[in-house]
């Protein structure tokens, strides 16, 4: 059986990861009556992908608020606040977001360590999947809740037929707790466990598959990566391009080549990994440089990999 | 450090607009969908 290869301090974060699950959803007595929170810190979004619908919640999902906003009574709008708060997040924690503070990156990121019979790093065709997200951001939740909502109601496509953290987070305990709900269960619904039910199992196989192919909210963060406030650097000079940091990576990036990718999740495994410290998160994406330590370090990796 | 200045730009758009939003309404529609079990979220809708 493969597992993930640990590193030091994933205990840390993946505390870290749960204390925010527990904080996004705490009315944990509403799992119990199969109801939701109808408190005002719900017009709040939460940075991570959340759903408003789940018991717990309160606050709301930035996604949802985004489709929803898009138009209002029948016409089209600009979401001023959804999109502000998505800026915000962005640009003052980029995608570390999805490394700390997103409980269904929290899930993927368990499911992963679940021991199975093959951990694939990397595939064929893995990159130009990646591209998907930036569809779905585009057209599932801002052009078409735009353009092809009916009259009155706003349709949140994401949410509607793609987005799995509804179905865990609000689907299922809301009907487990609430018989009423659970009698409607249709096409619709079974077509949303399916999906859920694959990115499960494929969370076993691939690190974040969701995160990598299809989440709109990480394609978003992702964008602000390069200038996020709270950013990953790279020192360098102290860099000794041994691999450690690559070979640990979730997201399948080299960040001693692109430390400022898209896809980081600025999970911080590469920097715990790395045995000299070359690599840590600080305020600002930047490669502190010593220029001919730096130029000394890479002649010497240069000729190990002869 | 110089690129934390667009990310604290960006920032400030961000403020902006969230400022503007709430002027608008858009923070009650937020919450109003927010309050209301989500039919789509939860695949019955
Ligand atoms: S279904 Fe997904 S995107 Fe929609 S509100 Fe719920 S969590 Fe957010
Ligand atoms: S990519 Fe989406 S689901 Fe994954 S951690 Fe980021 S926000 Fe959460
Ligand atoms: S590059 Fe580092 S911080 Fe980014 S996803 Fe990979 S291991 Fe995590």
């Amino acid at each position: 059986m493969a597992k993930e290869k640990r590193v030091k301090g994933d205990g840390k974060r993946h505390a870290i990861q749960a204390a925010v699950t527990l904080a996004y959803n705490f009315k944990l007595w509403n799992f119990l009556s199969g109801s939701i929170s109808q408190g005002k810190t719900k017009s709040i979004c939460v940075p991570g992908l959340n759903c408003y619908s789940c018991p717990g919640a309160v606050g709301a999902c930035p996604m949802g608020a985004l489709q929803n906003t898009v138009r209002n009574g029948g016409r089209i709008s600009f979401p001023y606040y959804a999109l502000g708060m998505l800026i915000l997040f962005g640009a003052v924690l980029g995608r570390l977001i999805c490394g700390f503070l997103c409980p269904f990156g929290f899930v993927q990121d368990l499911l992963y360590k679940i021991p199975f019979f093959k951990k694939l790093r990397s595939f064929r065709g893995d990159r130009a999947l990646r591209w998907i997200k930036y569809a779905v951001l585009l057209l599932l939740c801002i052009l078409f809740p735009m353009f092809l909502s009916g009259d009155w109601v706003t349709v949140p496509f994401f949410c509607k037929y793609i987005c799995p953290s509804g179905m865990l987070f609000g689907a299922i305990p809301l009907t487990l707790a609430n018989p009423a709900l659970a009698s409607q269960a249709g096409g619709l619904f079974w077509w949303k466990i399916a999906v859920l039910a694959v990115i499960v199992l494929l969370s076993l196989l691939i690190s974040r598959p969701f995160c990598r192919y299809l989440c709109p909210l990480g394609a978003f963060y992702g964008l602000f990566n390069r200038i996020a406030i709270v950013n990953l650097q790279h020192s360098e000079d102290k860099c000794t391009h041994c691999g450690a940091c690559e070979a640990v990576c979730p997201m399948g990036i080299d960040p001693v080549k692109d430390y400022a990718s898209t896809e980081c999740i600025r999970c911080t495994r590469c920097a715990r990994a790395c045995p000299h410290g070359a690599l840590h998160l600080g305020i600002g994406a930047q490669k502190n440089s010593d220029k001919k330590q730096a130029a000394a370090n890479r002649r010497k990796a240069g000729r190990k990999n002869k | 450090m110089k690129r934390a200045y667009f990310g604290i730009a960006a920032g400030v758009i961000g403020l902006v607009l969230i400022a503007y939003g709430v002027l608008s309404g858009q923070a009650g529609l937020v919450l109003q969908k927010a309050i209301r079990v989500c039919l789509e979220c939860v695949g019955l809708g």
